[in-house]
Formats: C-alpha cells, structure tokens, sequence
C-alpha cells in the first residue's frame, strides 16, 4: 500500500504534467493549424532575372538563364513582438515575434527598381542590379501589416495597408503623396489585402468592409464605391471600361469603371480569392470550390466551367492560348481556350501553393510552401528540379 | 479533412459564424453564446463533477480523523480513504476522467475562435474549406472584432487579468481542502500555477480566446455557486488546510497520552502558550530581584 501511496502522488504529478502538455498542445496547435504569417509572394519577372519574396523575409532575384540565385537582400526592420507567443494580427498569427518579414506581395519591376512590401507595415525599393536599397516607407515607425502588395503607375507607387487606407508614394523617392482613408470613422474602416487596380487616372482597391473603392491617382479623393456582400481580397481585372472582381460572398461583379454601377454579378460555391483572366473574350474566374468559371463579359452568362479539384487561390497565368492554374493542394492545370480542353500538367506532392504563378520563356515558376520556387514546363509538364529560396542552400 | 475537423471543428466553426451573425456579426457575444451553449451541453458531466468536489469537501473532516488515526499505518489508511469514498459514492478518478472528455471539446472551440478570427491570412484562406454552404455563412466573414471597446484580434492585458482573476475564484470555490500538509501545499501551488500560465499566454493571443476563457469561468462559477455555494472561497482559513496543523495536532495530543504514538510535534496555539517559570519576565522579575544599587 505504500506503493499505492507513492502511486497517487505521482498520479498528482502527473496530472500537473498533462495539464500543462494541454496548454502547450493547444498553443502549438494554433500554430499548426494556419495561424502562422508565412507569405505566399509569386515571381516578377524583369528580362532574364525572376524576383520573389522568401519565407525568410528576403527579396531574392533568380538567374533564369541557369536558374541561379543572384542576389538576395533582408527586407529591414522586423515585425513587431507580439509578446510570449506573438499571436496577434499585427504580428501575424503565432510565432511570429521573429526577425523573419512575411511577404504576400509579389515584387514589382519598374525601370530600374524593384518594390516589395512586407507583412510589417514597410514599402521597399531595391535597385534592380545587386538589390541595394534605395528608399523605404516609412522610414520611421510601420504602417499597418501588408498582405496585398505594391502596384507601380504613373510614376506613383499605390498600397493598401491593414488599417484600411492607401497610400500614393513617389515611385523614385519614396516620398509621401497623399493617403485615402477608406472610412472616415476609424471602426468603419477594415482590413484591405487586395492589390490595387489602375486604369485611366483611377485607382480600383477591395476592401475587408465589403466594398469597392475607386479613387483618383491624382490626389487621392474618392470617385465612387460599391457594397458587396463580402470582403473583396482578389485584385480587380480591368477591360474596356469594366471591373471584374470576385468577393467572399461567393460572387463574382462586373462593375462599370466610370460610375460603379453594377452591371451584372454571378453566384459561385465559394470565395472568389485570386485575380481572374481574360482571353478571347471569354473571363476565366477560379473559385476556392476548385472550379474555374468561364463567363461572358458582356452579361456574365455561364459559358462552361472546369473542376480542377482542389481550392484555387493562386492568380493564373496566360501562356500562348493556354491559361495555367494552380490548387492549393499542388496540382497545377492549363485550360486550352480554343480547344476547350483541360490538362493536368504536374501534381507537387505535400505542398501548397496559395501565391501568384509566375511564367517566363515556356516555364512556370510556383512559389510552395516547402520555401522551393518550383519549374514546370508549360508544354510538357515535365517537373525541372527546384530553385530553393533558402539562404545558404 | 481529418475525423477531428469534420466532427468537431467544422461544426462548431459554422455555428459560431451562425451566431455571429444573428448578432449582427457581434464576434465576442458570439464566443459568449457559444460558450454557454457547450456548457449547457456538457451540464451533466460538469454536474457530476462539481457534486464529486462537493462530497470530497463533505468528506474532509472525516478523512481528516482517518488520516489522523492511521498516521502511522499508511497501509490501513488508503484502505480506510478507499472504502470511505465508495461508501460515500465517489470515484476519485471520476473528476479527472470527466476533464479528459471535456477536454477535446475545449480545445476544438479554442481552435474554432483562433481559425475564425482570421488572424493570419493563411489562417483566413485555411477557413474557407471548412465553411457549410448556408447561407449568410459565406459573406459573414470575417466577422467584426470589436467587442465592448475591445480589439478581439489584439491582445488585451485588462482581460487577461480578468482570465487570471476568474480562474483563481473558480479554482478556489472547487479547491478540495485536505489535511495532508503535502497535498494542501500541491492544492496552494496548482491555485496559483494555472490562473499565473493562462494570464500569460492571454497576454500574447488575440482577445476573443480570453473571452473564452473567462466567459468559461464565469459559467462555471455560477454552476458552482448554484450547487455547493462559495466552496473553498468562504472556508475560513483554519478550515482543512496547513493552518490548522495547530488545531488537529492539539485535539490529537489530548486524546493520547504521549507524542510518541504517532511521532509528530504537538503545536501549540498561540492562545494557549502558557508563560514559563523559567522565562524572563521583565515586570516582575524585578520587583522580585530588584537592582542593587
């Protein structure tokens, strides 16, 4: 019975020990169950040379001539600590306390620039030779975390923040334009992920508050908005005079650019989450249903649709008369347009891809959750060995 | 999607949605309704736990007189505790295993918050394959974080506090007290270990899995109270705990003859010390042996 004792305190013991491995499990597991800020930046590509965001928070430029890695820069000034698990949305989910910048924008190549905005409030502009940095904004303090990226026009730099407000930046110097708050009142504003759109002196931009912003580059005053059922992310596609642009309502609107008035909306099974393209006047608009809906611009009638089985998330890219897509389980797919005809072209085995695609010279670059930009022949599907992005590798 | 995220998460992320929506996409009633709707769901098990903790406090006098019967015979006295708790019908292993089923309850709704709050935008994107094709579902998210002045997505240290606070009443009114020092001295250290981790990590998470917490406290508290009243909250401090070493010990020596039946340590109370002849008084020892001058 003695034993029995020494057994109940140790049961004791161990009770203290389970509940403690409870708490850890259930912080570990939020990290586990997509709560961390990764990033998920496509490729630019600028001549010869492919620029992407790493997991490690650096802007990396590839040779794509021997698939080289040619330089690689830091993007500066870590994310804010969020305390013991830094798990808040302003460091990004939990973990993130660290010096690593989440990057969900692709890099921008304009003249002899390349810009990049990272998940810390920070806009870069690198030379495009040697990634040297020329300017960042702002250069003291963070604006609200980035998630949709930098758009270049019109010698402006455009960028939507977390806090719900875009900002014009002078493209050469950095300097401060002008900003657009979407709302006035602080707690009508919301979150914006959705890379900016711009045609004809406006500036298109969704917003987590379910609308629709449109804006002029000039001096940043509103010229119209339009409420949706749900918070827009996908960058808007602009083509003769219309805005085309899926929301997480599970519609997809055709807008036009000048008045914002709707002129027709098509219902899908679930978020609309990336860019859609058009080719040979028809609109090809993934959904995170795994399906592709192909759509007539003019009044939005159902022309066919493509289940490629499995959340697409990644914006697509045009390669000859084919459009190529990617799930985010990895099975990447190119839809024939004269043909009609779908194939599937690679499957990467264990990985996501939730980032733009990237296609120069017959290849498509996939940038994957195991930090690899990925190659696959456009023609063939043959898989090419990976570029990894990690430092040092 | 695994058996765990189709059985548990998946529901309970869409119904917490529903909610917030009905609330106008109120996002802290929603973790609040949600909270109280699991509770009532788990009453009974949560019922026979806190009527277990309530005969345990019942029992304690008795376990008391048992453990200072047997001091000695460690064997006789887990016989004795043993067949002192089946007669009284309880299970000591019963609280712990009605925990362990809770458990994965909690944590599927602490992973529902988290993943629904959209804190991260993978977490966001991560969301979209668990969602129903309801209606209202879909154009719901992401839901509004403010809540009562609160950002639900920043973390707040006045409600993290209020977990700590919440916790350790909670823990208190079900604190069983127990006459042995090394137990009593375990019950004192988990008071104030759990209250201490949770009031931390709230300090580093988005606000709403606070609100969880103490919205859970707080539900439990009012069971508690309802059933078996303040519990160890209103126990004055001489009641079964290391403080009343003195008290038991002092009953103990009246009843035997010398200490050394059970090798323990009369105490004394400080009321009943009595002066010693030998001690120095200073009052009167110096009328009785005045200076010499």
């Amino acid at each position: 019975m003695k034993i029995r004792d020494k057994q109940t305190r140790y049961a004791d013991r161990i009770l203290i020990l389970v509940a403690l491995l409870i708490i850890i499990a259930m912080v570990g597991s939020s990290c586990i169950q997509g709560l961390r800020t990764v990033g998920w930046s496509g490729g630019g590509v600028s001549g010869d040379t492919l620029y992407v965001g790493s997991e490690e928070g650096r802007l990396v430029s590839v040779n794509m001539t021997d698939d080289s890695r040619r330089w690689s820069e830091t993007l500066q000034g870590p994310a804010t600590s969020g305390g013991l698990f830094g798990c808040s949305s302003l460091t990004g989910g939990c973990g993130t306390g660290g010096t690593n910048v989440a990057i969900y924008g692709t890099p921008v190549i304009d003249g002899e620039l390349v810009y990049i905005a990272g998940y810390n409030g920070k806009v870069y502009a690198y030379t495009k030779d040697g990634l040297g940095i020329r300017w960042i904004y702002p250069r003291d303090g963070y604006l609200f975390p980035i998630v949709g990226g930098v758009i270049v026009a019109e010698d402006e730099v455009f960028v939507g923040d977390s806090e719900g407000i875009i900002y014009a930046l002078d493209a050469e110097t950095g300097d401060f334009i002008w900003a657009f708050a979407t709302e006035i009142e602080e707690s009508d504003r919301d979150k914006i992920w959705s890379i900016p759109a711009v045609s004809n002196g406006t500036l298109y931009i969704g917003s987590f508050n379910k609308k629709i912003y449109a804006v002029n580059t000039d001096d940043g005053t509103k010229k119209w908005e339009y409420l949706t059922e749900g918070s827009v992310i996908a960058q808007p596609l602009i083509v003769n005079g219309t805005i085309y642009v899926g929301s997480l309502d599970r519609n997809f609107y055709a807008l036009d650019a000048e008045s914002g008035n709707l002129k027709w909306q098509f219902a899908g099974d679930n978020w609309f989450w990336g860019k859609a393209v058009i080719l040979d006047g028809k609109i090809y608009a993934g959904n995170l249903d795994g399906k592709v809906y192909v759509l007539d611009p003019a009044n939005g009638n159902l022309i066919g649709e493509y289940d490629l089985e499995g959340p697409l998330a990644a914006s697509p890219v045009i390669h000859e008369e084919k459009i190529i897509f990617a799930t985010s389980e990895g099975s990447i797919y190119s839809i024939d347009t004269v043909s009609g005809e779908k194939r599937l072209l690679a499957t990467l085995e264990e990985i996501k891809i939730n980032g733009p695609l990237a296609i120069n010279d017959g290849i498509i670059y996939a940038h994957t959750t195991d930090v690899d930009l990925r190659r696959i022949n456009a023609d063939t599907g043959a898989i090419l060995p990976p570029i990894s992005l990690k430092s040092g590798a | 999607m695994n058996v765990w995220e189709l059985i548990i998460q998946q529901p309970l992320i869409n119904v917490l949605i529903v909610i917030a929506s009905f609330f106008g996409g109120n996002f802290g009633l929603a973790i609040i309704t949600l909270t109280i709707f699991i509770n009532l769901c788990m009453l009974p098990m949560t019922l026979s736990q806190i009527r277990s903790s309530k005969k345990m406090q019942d029992l304690q006098p008795k376990l008391a007189e048992l453990q200072k019967k047997f001091a000695k015979d460690k064997q006789k006295l887990a016989q004795e505790q043993m067949k002192l708790y089946k007669e009284s019908g309880i299970k000591p292993a019963g609280c712990l295993l009605t925990m362990i089923v809770q458990l994965p309850v909690w944590i599927a709704l602490y992973q529902s918050i988290m993943l629904t709050m959209a804190i991260a935008p993978e977490g966001l994107l991560n969301l979209s394959r668990y969602l129903y094709p309801w209606g209202g579902v879909f154009a719901a998210l992401p839901l509004s974080r403010g809540f009562l002045g609160l950002d639900l997505a920043e973390p707040n240290i006045i409600l993290a506090v209020i977990v700590g606070v919440s916790q350790w009443v909670q823990q208190k009114m079900s604190q069983t007290p127990s006459a042995d020092p090394k137990q009593s001295q375990q019950n004192q250290m988990m008071l104030w270990m759990f209250p201490m981790i949770f009031t931390l990590i709230s300090l580093s998470f988005p606000a709403g899995l606070p609100l969880y917490w103490v919205s859970n406290s707080m539900v439990r508290i009012v069971l508690q109270y309802r059933l078996s009243g303040w519990g160890g909250l209103s126990r004055k401090p001489s009641e079964g705990n290391g403080k009343d070493k003195k008290y038991v010990d002092l009953i103990a020596a009246g009843e035997r003859k010398s200490t050394d039946d059970v090798g323990a340590d009369i105490v004394m109370p400080d009321s009943q010390q009595q002066p010693s002849k030998n001690r120095y008084l200073p009052g009167k020892d110096r009328q009785r042996h005045p200076r010499k001058k």
